[in-house]
């Protein structure tokens, strides 16, 4: 069997208001994109090729699905227009259904179906005809029966009503309450109601209350209440002593300190009360507001052509200082190098490296480290994108794990956020630095800040 | 921010109009303005029907004025808040701080009953 998934932009216009940057195919229903549990019902119902059909914009959905191989189905794409017919549509796809039974999926729809097993065995025995319908869409099969026997007295499953913020919003509590869950949830489960990704950092005197959800790349701060009934979306940070309950927050979203976000929807900076429908765009970055997508700093071509270039000035600026002390330092045995291991984001993996540091008593040392020398060797790192010039001082990967940076802002970089604000450097304070200016930072504050903390360095010496 | 005693309970309670976006451009404004009005009562109303935005800095202000008008025995109630400025004061639970009415006058008279929204 083939399916055919035919959704028109005027299908979820409802949706769009809310979200503008979201595409609503892979609008996440519990941290699932949408178009996933389509994809999951077509293959339960025993469909081995997948078509999506839509007028509006297909290339998110295809990034995400690919080819489909990851289901182990083939998964195409074609556009329609607008006001193009099921018969049009079918016309247009004619090569592609024609050889098999086909399964048509028409408008933006849940389906909810509680046994996995009874769909395969109820859509080969069907014959053809409309399955289920609403007023947004419907199912219809199409083709002969491939087996025979005794069909279900009802079929084993329905359409949702998902046609309102407010029925998203119920929707995603409903699958998050379901154990066992007829749907299979992304993330880490080995209880009822509790679902983890990857990358996850609780601190201390955080709770997680079930039933919860929560994506990859998360990280809950010391105090912070997550749940009952909460689903949190990836690359999210939950400020210290915060509550998030009966609440969704989408991916990309800071909640800062002390907040409450009971019964709404958080998206970047965008809060909605689902009930309502009113929204409110925050303006305030310390209330809420959006995360950068990717921590990694060549996740912009711009961001990485500063960071080398601010890099290469530097050392130009340095080269001749460095090849001045440096020996003198190493005759003195003032300049002492350690071996290091940091993880690289942008390569995934650890890498090792020798990092030097001087003994700053006497004229000389403390020349050197106000000329921040001993992060001379740092800067061809930078040059090479590896890290950036401005972040996360770089923390040994042991270290890291243990104080709980594994998680989202960490950048490593040759000069950290914390020594261009002076704040003390310590672990847990300098995270929240980093973290804001990992969430709230851009080229041209990287810049000023890059000269604060190198101008930093050399105030502190000159005191 | 328009400003008027209302003497309508026999008690002297201010009712400030806040209009537009409160924010960290002009919440020095209402810092001030509040010192002033404190002069003439310590029972306040801010009537925020025409308030369209708030954020941190103007959260601040209200509840800094709310903590000058408790010193001085008096209260400091809030009326009429938009959907958009009510979720700001959930989100950051200064709505347990506050009386909240849905209208000015509902406010108004508050005083004179004695009554929590």
């Amino acid at each position: 069997m083939k399916t055919l998934i035919v959704i028109r932009e005027k299908d979820y216009g409802w949706l769009s208001p809310f979200f503008p940057g979201v595409n609503p195919l892979v609008m996440p229903v519990c941290n699932k994109p949408f178009i996933e549990f389509l994809i999951d019902f077509s293959i339960l119902a025993g469909s081995s090729a997948i078509r999506i059909i839509s007028d509006g914009p297909l290339n998110e959905v295809e990034r995400y699905c690919e080819d489909g191989s990851r289901w182990g189905v083939d998964v195409s794409y074609a556009s329609i227009l607008g006001n193009d017919s099921i018969e049009t549509v079918i016309e247009k796809n004619r090569k592609y259904c024609a050889d098999q039974r086909l399964l048509i999926i028409s408008g933006y729809l849940f389906i909810r179906y509680e046994n996995r097993q009874e769909l395969r065995h109820c859509f080969a025995m069907a014959s053809g005809g409309t399955l289920a319908e609403n007023e947004r869409g419907s199912i219809v099969l199409a083709g002969t029966p491939e087996i025979t026997g005794q069909l279900p007295a009802a079929t084993p499953f329905s359409l949702v009503e998902f046609d309102s913020i407010d029925n998203y919003f119920r929707l995603s509590a409903e699958i998050l309450k379901e154990y066992p869950s007829p749907y299979v949830l992304p993330g880490y489960c080995n209880e009822p109601d509790c679902h983890i990704g990857r990358n996850v950092v609780i601190g201390k005197g955080a709770e997680i209350r079930k039933p919860v959800i929560i994506g990859n790349n998360v990280q809950i701060m010391k105090g912070a209440v997550v749940g009952p009934s909460a689903v949190v979306g990836s690359n999210v940070i939950i400020d210290r002593e915060s509550t998030v309950s009966r609440s969704i927050l989408l991916d990309n979203t800071y909640i800062g300190e002390q907040l409450e976000v009971v019964d709404r929807i958080a998206a970047g900076n965008i809060l909605v009360d689902p009930r309502s429908g009113v929204s409110i765009a925050m303006e305030d970055p310390h209330l809420l507001s959006s995360l950068p997508g990717s921590a990694h700093i060549g996740s912009g071509l711009f961001r990485y052509l500063f960071h080398a270039i601010v890099a290469l000035l530097l050392i130009l600026l340095l080269s001749l200082p460095y090849l001045m002390l440096v020996p003198l330092l190493k005759i003195q045995g003032k300049w002492k190098t350690g071996s290091f291991t940091f993880h690289d984001i942008r390569q995934g993996k650890n890498l090792r490296f020798v990092m030097p540091s001087i003994a700053d008593e006497g004229g000389i040392g403390s020349l050197a480290k106000a000329l921040s020398l001993d992060r001379f060797p740092m800067l061809f790192r930078a040059l090479a994108g590896t890290i950036a010039v401005i972040g996360s001082f770089p923390v040994e990967v042991s270290h890291r794990l243990e104080a709980g940076y594994a998680a989202t802002g960490y950048r490593p970089a040759v000069f950290s956020y914390a020594e261009a604000e002076d704040w003390p450097v310590n672990a847990e304070d300098s995270a929240i630095v980093e973290q804001f200016y990992a969430a709230h930072g851009s080229p041209v504050r990287d810049m000023v800040l890059t000269i604060k903390a190198f101008l930093n360095r050399i105030h502190s010496k000159v005191q | 921010m328009d400003f008027r005693i209302d003497m309508s309970n026999g008690q002297p309670v201010g009712i400030a109009s806040l209009d537009g976006r409160l924010d960290a451009e002009n919440c020095g404004d209402l810092q001030t303005f509040c010192q002033s009005w404190l002069k003439e009562t310590s029972r306040l109303v801010f009537d925020c029907t025409g308030l369209d935005f708030l954020d941190s800095s103007g959260l601040g202000t209200i509840v800094s004025c709310l903590r000058k008008s408790l010193e001085q025995d008096g209260d400091l109630k809030l009326a009429a808040l938009s959907p958009q400025v009510s979720m700001v004061f959930e989100l950051t639970k200064a709505r347990k701080l506050f009386s909240i009415f849905p209208d000015a006058d509902n406010a108004v008279r508050s005083y004179a009953s004695g009554d929590k929204a």
